[in-house]
């Protein structure tokens, strides 16, 4: 199992996984704080002097400007993390769970199950994501659930055939030939002597489908197929899109949701970046 | 479907388990309005529908109303309200502009008719014999100033009944280049911009750019003579297919192709063709060409425009150049609705065509020729599936346009279109659905564009379920009407762009707009107002109650 | 290398029976949708009888599995349907936008793979050096943006600011090209192809990049190279003549899947630069309720993809003769 003191280790040694960490945990507190944050209601249409505020440039009130609705763009930006966040983190989960599953079973137990398993894995591969997605979403309603679905249905692929190869490896070990021949059950083998070795790489791949499912979200709303509900980054930038902010000069409004979208991701990059070198102590001798 | 049908069943299950429990119960409670919901398209897609449907369910709060907004896709709206018409309580919806709606038959006949409440445009549910009485008179009194006082009558009940909760008739505003062409040589017609037929005939360059170039969000779906497909569609055929009549910038019809229309009596219509005209291949229009235009969707071949012709009984020619089109009964929008409407198409082209189709199950509507043939003042000259479509000038026209080539581009990035306008590879933006002060703002910063904004024929409206009580009810319809505050959805959503709705007959129609129409305002007051001299009450949670009596029957749409 | 013929016989039957359950959860995924699929048409003049009509003209009206039965026969033969929208045969429609999205993935696959193996061996070139972390910051920053800004802010310097390149579609206004060919040999093609596959490439070359710079840091270790550094050869010879070499063969390979993973990608793109192509013409379709051409195109997408899957199979086997069958499942 993966201990604490060698997770703390893990992050001193490598500075880009320490930066992805600081840049997520500054994201989670910004999201779970974002009512004492944020100075305006993202939905509401802020007045001033009895006028509806549209339009705005930056300034002392309005941090970033507001919509052409007149929408305070800043605490817009600072509820979108929540979004962001559960998106990113459910379907990471979801990638990171199927995956594992199946690519364990099918490394593990081999034979007809192997090659089912395998061969359904050829059809998710068949897919195309982003037309998926959009079937999908336009199908079962715009929400970020079904946005979420579309990733659990489809993004576990490569976990699963990563996985599956790091358990036929594992598998022909000596400790886990030793543990067999002991009489140890299937179970035993699987969760003291297989997991522990996989956990770090289904990690790795779940701080890439945060990235994915971020990155979807956003292009799912810009394509317009996005949840109306939930003010996400992805949907600032498609309302910015629909209200031509870059033509009326409103970089304000363009600029922000997209560099909270990149750190985001590239935070899941820098830590997977970061676990893959751990992973390959190979590479770190150098 | 039978999952939908189970699921059918199962919610009757549930209704009359509710029913019977309720029966039980039977209590004040039962005078609750149910939960309201308000359903609008995506901010994505419609914006202005959904910021002003998010305002009147704020409104529908305030008074004491359990309204929540329901935001679904347009396939899904469009399904509910038009498909499942006892299912929705509160839609968005709008009517769009097209030439033959300066006829005022087709609002005030197929949106308010109840024979059109089973499958057709009064899909609220709108029964009122007096009004149906007025609505069939205007469509056989032939004489416009009688027919003009039963128009002016007919709005007057649909304010009084609050059919819709009108809220605006946008602007439509559209740039063009001036370094290009003559400023004065834009048409505005009327309730349709200056995006139509007469500018692009009139438009006149002035530089080394003959062209003119402009965009659509959509792309074209097919040209063909016998098919209504999508709008810009409409745009392209226009130009290829000639008309017996056109509407004139005043939205009146004239004769077009016709030389001349003349009523010999309330059931026939003699027209004389202009003499010399000729096909895109050279042939020659005649008397038979027009006859066959006419008849070919009287058959079961062309669906769309059949309903332009049922009124026909038969089309006599009398020379080369004259026929006579017999009626079944009088129509008074049989200028606008018909001759103004029907394609002019060559019988040599397409009459081998039809009798193919008598064989296969498809109809006209499937047939794409690879160069469209028509009479019209542009020619077909090429179609780039998805990018563009490119019509060269008719010389031989007898309205020649001034243009030498009429191009639309399929540009799908809406803040791309500005752009383009600015760098020219756009010299006129005739689609554009975003913000108009943005345009004024670009004109102001380039000499060299000009913005022409004009009041649409078309409107938008939050339709009222009135086969669901208590929409059912002109009172309470009334007080919906108040709390939609116009001002507000005109300076907000619309930022100016548009002017308020009272009527399904747009400002710009003259001649028949009733001016003196009373549309219920007053806010939340007025509405209170409403609602207390129809007997509701509100209980002492502050929540809206059936006046004494009524009970809710109805379950919640979602 | 000899090719192992029992193998590719078995990968392309793999290959037919992977498309095959596409099309099948296509068909039911497509016909089991909430909603009326004639929405699209709501029209007054459509009466209840001529909606029928419809209906059984588009076979409509029959039982499921019978559907599917025709389904599975015009797939056969290369019929696909007829779309509602376009009245048209769906695999005529697809046709005449494919090259399109065809061209704008292989511009921009060039691009991003030549640049990114460059860049790949520029970064192992500088391992362990300051110019590494900042290549690799960058590198990731270009995965990390969501394609429609970068392309929204490409569009507003390059097309708009600057005026140095046009912002849509493959041609200018009324100009035709002669042939699918003399397009794809037009310099004023690839002129308004550059934005959109440039946008496209910087998304894609993150991929090459990193894999480049890992396998010849990997390869730097390996035996052979080390007796050639020792032999004397120059750092520089030894990293392009022993290192790259081998380092390239599994981005090759990357590039057949990187180019099924395009086609999916270039939906947002195709949007932005209102290019006519594939991605857009699905979202068109699915916007419009279109379900026959949504089909089709989703279909001829994940054949596409099923196919480059199988070239990658194939090349990943013929490239790295380590690859057993039984590894590959």
């Amino acid at each position: 199992m993966i201990e604490m003191t060698s997770i703390l280790e893990f992050f001193r040694q490598d500075k880009f996984a320490l930066v992805g960490a600081i840049i997520y945990i500054l994201f989670i507190l910004v999201a779970l704080f974002a009512p004492a944050i944020a100075p305006y209601d993202p939905q509401e249409m802020v007045r001033v002097d009895g006028r509806i505020a549209f339009n705005r440039e930056p300034e002392k009130n309005f941090k970033l400007g507001t919509t052409n609705m007149g929408r305070d763009i800043f605490s817009q930006l600072i509820y979108g993390a929540r979004p962001a966040l559960t998106v990113g983190f459910t379907a990471a989960l979801f990638v990171m769970v199927v995956g594992t599953v199946v690519g364990l079973v099918s490394g593990y137990f081999g034979g007809k199950v192997d090659s089912l398993l395998m061969r359904l894995t050829d059809v998710v591969f068949g897919i195309p994501f982003d037309p998926f997605v959009i079937v999908l979403v336009s199908f079962l309603g715009p929400s970020i659930w079904n946005i979420v679905l579309a990733m659990a249905l489809l993004l576990w692929r490569d976990t699963a055939r990563v996985i599956r190869s790091q358990v036929l490896s594992i598998k022909k070990r000596a400790f886990v030939e030793a543990a067999r021949v002991s009489g140890a059950s299937h179970s035993r083998i699987i969760f003291s002597y297989i997991m522990p070795n996989i956990l770090p790489l289904s990690l790795l791949y779940g701080s890439l489908a945060i990235g994915w499912a971020i990155l979807t979200e956003a292009a799912v709303s810009f394509l317009g197929f996005g949840d109306p509900s939930s003010i996400s980054w992805g949907y600032m930038l498609h309302d910015a899109y629909v209200s031509q902010a870059l033509s009326r000069g409103a970089f304000y409004w363009m600029l922000p949701p997209g560099i909270c979208i990149m750190l985001l991701v590239m935070a899941g990059f820098y830590i997977s970046r970061g676990a893959e070198e751990v992973l390959q102590p190979k590479l770190r001798s150098m | 479907m039978s999952w939908k049908s189970k699921i059918a069943s199962s919610l009757l299950i549930c209704l009359l388990f509710l029913t019977l429990s309720g029966g039980v119960i039977a209590s004040q409670g039962d005078r609750v309005i149910r939960p309201i919901y308000v359903i609008t398209r995506p901010q994505s897609s419609a914006p202005d529908e959904y910021e002003t449907l998010s305002y009147l369910t704020a409104m529908m709060t305030e008074l004491g109303i359990d309204a929540r907004l329901r935001v679904v896709p347009w396939e899904q709206q469009s399904d509910l309200v038009w498909f499942e018409r006892d299912r929705w309580d509160i839609a968005g919806w709008q009517m769009t502009a097209r030439p033959e709606r300066l006829d005022p038959d087709e609002f005030i006949y197929n949106l308010f008719h109840s024979s059109t409440t089973v499958d057709g445009y009064n899909f609220i549910g709108y029964v009122n014999p007096k009004y149906d009485a007025i609505a069939e008179a205007q469509r056989v009194t032939v004489d416009p100033e009688e027919r003009r006082e039963l128009i002016l009558k007919a709005q007057e009940i649909l304010v009084e009944d609050a059919v819709y909760d009108f809220t605006v008739h946008p602007m439509i505003s559209i740039v063009y280049n001036t370094d290009v062409f003559a400023e004065d040589s834009v048409v505005d017609m009327a309730g349709m911009g200056i995006r139509n037929f007469w500018t692009y005939i009139n438009i006149d360059p002035i530089g080394d750019q003959k062209a003119i170039i402009l965009n659509s969000g959509e792309t074209v779906q097919a040209i063909n003579p016998f098919y209504i497909s999508g709008t810009v569609d409409s745009w392209v055929y226009e130009l290829i297919y000639d008309r017996l009549m056109r509407m004139s910038p005043e939205g009146l019809p004239e004769p077009w192709a016709a030389e001349s229309v003349e009523w010999l009596s309330d059931t026939e219509v003699q027209i004389l063709l202009r003499d010399g005209m000729k096909w895109h291949d050279g042939e020659p229009v005649t008397a038979k060409d027009v006859k066959f235009s006419f008849e070919a969707p009287m058959t079961g071949e062309v669906p769309m425009y059949k309903p332009f012709v049922d009124v026909i009984s038969r089309v006599e020619i009398v020379d080369d150049l004259t026929l006579v089109f017999h009626l079944k009964r009088p129509w008074a929008a049989f200028e606008a609705a018909s001759l103004a409407k029907i394609n002019l198409a060559p019988e040599h082209i397409w009459g081998p065509l039809f009798e193919d189709l008598k064989t296969r199950p498809e109809n006209a509507e499937s047939i794409q020729e690879d160069v469209p043939i028509g009479s019209g003042p542009f020619k077909f000259a090429d179609w780039k599936f998805a990018e563009e479509v490119v019509l060269d000038a008719y010389a031989d026209h007898f309205a020649a346009p001034k243009v030498d080539k009429w191009i639309v581009r399929f540009v799908t990035n809406m803040e791309s279109t500005l752009g383009m306008i600015q760098n020219g590879e756009l010299n006129f933006l005739a689609s554009y659905s975003g913000d108009a002060s943005l345009l004024e703002n670009l004109v102001s910063r380039n000499p060299m564009l000009s913005m022409v904004s004009s009041v649409d024929l078309g409107y938008r409206f939050i339709a009222l379920n009135h086969n669901r009580a208590p929409f059912s009810d002109p009172a309470f319809r009334k007080a919906l009407v108040a709390i939609t505050d116009q001002e507000f959805v005109v300076e907000a959503v619309w930022k100016g762009y548009a002017v308020p709705a009272n009527s399904v007959i747009a400002p710009a129609l003259e001649f028949w707009k009733n001016d003196e129409l009373k549309w219920p305002q007053g806010g939340l007051e007025q509405a209170r107002q409403f609602l207390k001299e129809a007997g509701y009450e509100w209980d002492n949670k502050g929540r809206l109650l059936y006046p004494s009596g009524q009970v809710e029957e109805h379950t919640p749409s979602f | 290398m000899t090719l192992n013929w029992k193998y590719i016989g078995r990968r392309f039957g793999q290959m037919l029976l992977t498309l095959w359950i596409i099309a099948t959860i296509l068909f039911f995924v497509f016909r089991l949708m909430p909603g009326n699929p004639l929405t699209a048409y709501i029209d007054p003049n459509f009466t209840k009888e001529q909606q029928e009509i419809l209906l059984e003209q588009f076979g409509l009206d029959k039982p499921l599995f019978q559907q599917y039965l025709v389904f599975l026969l015009n797939l056969l033969q290369g019929n696909l349907g007829t779309s509602f929208v376009y009245r048209d045969d769906v695999l005529r429609v697809v046709a005449r936008v494919l090259p399109n999205t065809l061209y704008l993935m292989l511009f921009s696959l060039i691009i991003a793979y030549v640049v990114g193996v460059l860049g790949g061996i520029l970064l192992a070139w500088l391992r362990g050096k300051k110019g590494e972390t900042v290549g690799i910051i960058l590198t990731l920053f270009t995965r990390s943006a969501p394609q429609f800004w970068v392309g929204m802010l490409v569009l507003a310097i390059f097309s708009f600011r600057l005026g140095w390149l046009p912002s849509s579609g493959t041609g200018p206004a009324g100009v035709t090209y002669a042939s699918e060919w003399a397009k794809f040999t037009s310099p004023v093609f690839w002129k308004y192809m550059l934005l959109p596959s440039l946008t496209l490439a910087i998304y894609l070359l993150g991929l090459p990049l990193l894999l480049m710079r890992t396998n010849m840091v990997e390869t730097m270790e390996e035996s052979y190279v080390t007796i050639a550094r020792m032999r004397g050869l120059s750092e520089r010879r030894v990293m392009l003549k022993y290192a790259a070499r081998n380092a390239i063969l599994p981005v090759v390979t990357a590039m057949a899947v990187g180019f099924g993973y395009a086609i999916g990608g270039n939906v947002v793109i195709e949007n932005v630069f209102s290019w006519p192509g594939l991605g857009r013409l699905l979202v068109d379709a699915v916007t419009m309720s279109d379900y026959p051409l949504a089909q089709g195109a989703f279909l001829l997408a994940a054949a596409i993809m099923v196919f480059m899957n199988f070239v990658a199979d194939l090349l990943y086997s013929v490239l790295d003769p380590r690859i057993t069958v039984e590894d590959m499942g």
